[in-house]
């Protein structure tokens, strides 16, 4: 199922770009630099926990 | 400020000044607590690998009466739980595939195949979930399912877990005893992250030969991420320097020709990346580089801490001195064959060697084996601190 995904070949630290998340949130109320800033956080702890994986 | 804080400071200002090459009052001695440790506390290798909070009491049992500066860490490298979690094929871990007190063992396996370079260049970190992950993982081996999707929760939790205790236990130990931790991040070279974990040895070696652009065009795409994880850990504090074990690069394992084209330029620009961050690569150079040591030489000015193993140090110091702080000088086979009159003996020849002026850190030369003698490590550091001063 994940192969037929199109690739988001995200950068070094992020799994899921913010932007990508953004576009399907749509409608932002409230203010975006708070989700965004713990949304980059998260995503650089899996981000790491992938690449743990294969620095061995 | 408290007599351990300003020690902490001492120690640190000691280390700094080494690393940028300068002349500090004394050598800066760095340690860590290996395997050795558990024939001298009646515990088994396994407890000391399953048990964190074990693991971390020896340690802090330890550290009261040691005068050292650089704290490389403690007896276990790897928290065996999370593998466990996983179902991770890469290791047999004491007890758990192997023996209660030996050893861990690396599996090595062509868990990439040469058909998946090109999924792999093309995004590799997407290639590492999709792929990687389930072909390491028996937990994982059906993605999406109640058992894989379970072992992913406990891994990431595992991994937060290990790095909220070890975060702890270091404050505490810089607290009680003002010792300063040895570098936070961890990188490798792009040709080792494709050669150990992802193709092993035998695949990558015929990589080398049946598909050699392959194998450049997956470091290239690495290296972006390597000096990425060189940077992550305790917000990428850029005092420190990140530690990068490499492997593949010392001599014999490839031609000078091999060497030159596969592994050095990605670990240059590696180096090279983040040093543009202001992040030093504590250059882990395990075994004899000897042969490289002039092409090392090309690297920015401090943009290394050269480890010292079985690379001909006089070279090293003639070649690198001055320019890049040198650690080392130990030969981890004195310290599990040799006796402390033989340790004090090598290290005051060390020191007036290499340390003369300034930008040297005496350590191991590589990682202390399980059958150390504990006299001969702290004879080490007596040693150190006896003729270390400037």
């Amino acid at each position: 199922m994940a192969d037929k995904e199109k690739l988001l070949n995200p950068d070094p630290g992020v799994c899921v770009p913010w932007e990508v998340k953004l576009e399907e949130i749509g409608e932002f109320p409230g203010n975006e630099a708070i989700v965004k800033k713990e949304w980059e956080k998260l995503d650089d702890f899996a981000y790491n926990f992938i690449w743990f994986w294969a620095q061995r | 400020m408290s007599e351990k804080q300003m020690l902490y400071q001492k120690r640190l200002e000691r280390y700094i000044t080494a690393m940028d090459c300068g002349k500090p009052d004394m050598v800066p001695v760095a340690f860590g607590v290996g395997e050795w440790i558990a024939k001298y506390t009646g515990t088994t290798l396994q407890e000391i690998y399953y048990d964190l909070d074990k693991s971390n009491s020896i340690v802090s049992e330890m550290l009261p009466g040691l005068d050292f500066d650089i704290f490389k860490g403690g007896p276990s490298l790897w928290w065996p739980p999370m593998f466990d979690a996983m179902g991770s094929k890469l290791y047999k871990f004491p007890g758990i595939g192997v023996e209660e007190n030996s050893t861990f063992q690396f599996n090595e396996q062509e868990y990439m195949k040469p058909e998946d370079y090109d999924e792999f260049i093309a995004s590799p970190t997407e290639w590492l979930v999709n792929h990687y992950l389930p072909n390491i993982s028996t937990e994982l081996e059906n993605p999406g399912s109640y058992r894989s999707t379970v072992a992913l929760i406990k891994g990431a939790a595992a991994f937060a877990m290990q790095g909220g205790i070890m975060a702890q236990a270091y404050g505490k130990w810089t607290m009680d005893h003002g010792i300063v931790g040895q570098g936070t991040g961890f990188t490798k070279a792009p040709f080792d992250t494709l050669g150990d974990a992802l193709r092993g040895m035998k695949g990558v070696l015929l990589d080398l030969r049946r598909r050699p652009e392959k194998v450049l065009a997956a470091c290239e795409a690495i290296t972006p991420h390597n000096v990425n994880c060189g940077l992550a850990g305790a917000g990428a504090d850029t005092r420190f320097p990140c530690f990068a074990p490499l492997h593949r690069g010392a001599y014999p394992f490839l031609n000078p020709n091999q060497w030159n084209n596969f592994y050095w330029p990605s670990l240059k620009a590696t180096i090279e990346g983040l040093w543009a961050r202001g992040k030093r690569m504590l250059f882990y150079a395990e075994g004899d580089w000897t042969p490289y040591l002039d092409k090392i030489a090309e690297l920015p000015d401090k943009s290394i801490i050269f480890q010292i193993d079985t690379t001909d140090a006089k070279k090293a110091k003639e070649i690198l001195g001055g320019r890049f702080c040198l650690q080392g000088g130990v030969p981890t086979t004195l310290l599990t064959y040799g006796t402390p009159a033989k340790i004090k003996e090598h290290i005051k020849r060390t020191i007036d060697e290499l340390a003369c002026d300034g930008g040297f850190i005496l350590d191991a030369g590589g990682v202390v084996m399980g059958d150390a003698k504990q006299e001969n490590v702290i004879a080490m550091i007596e040693a150190a601190r006896e003729y270390g001063v400037y």
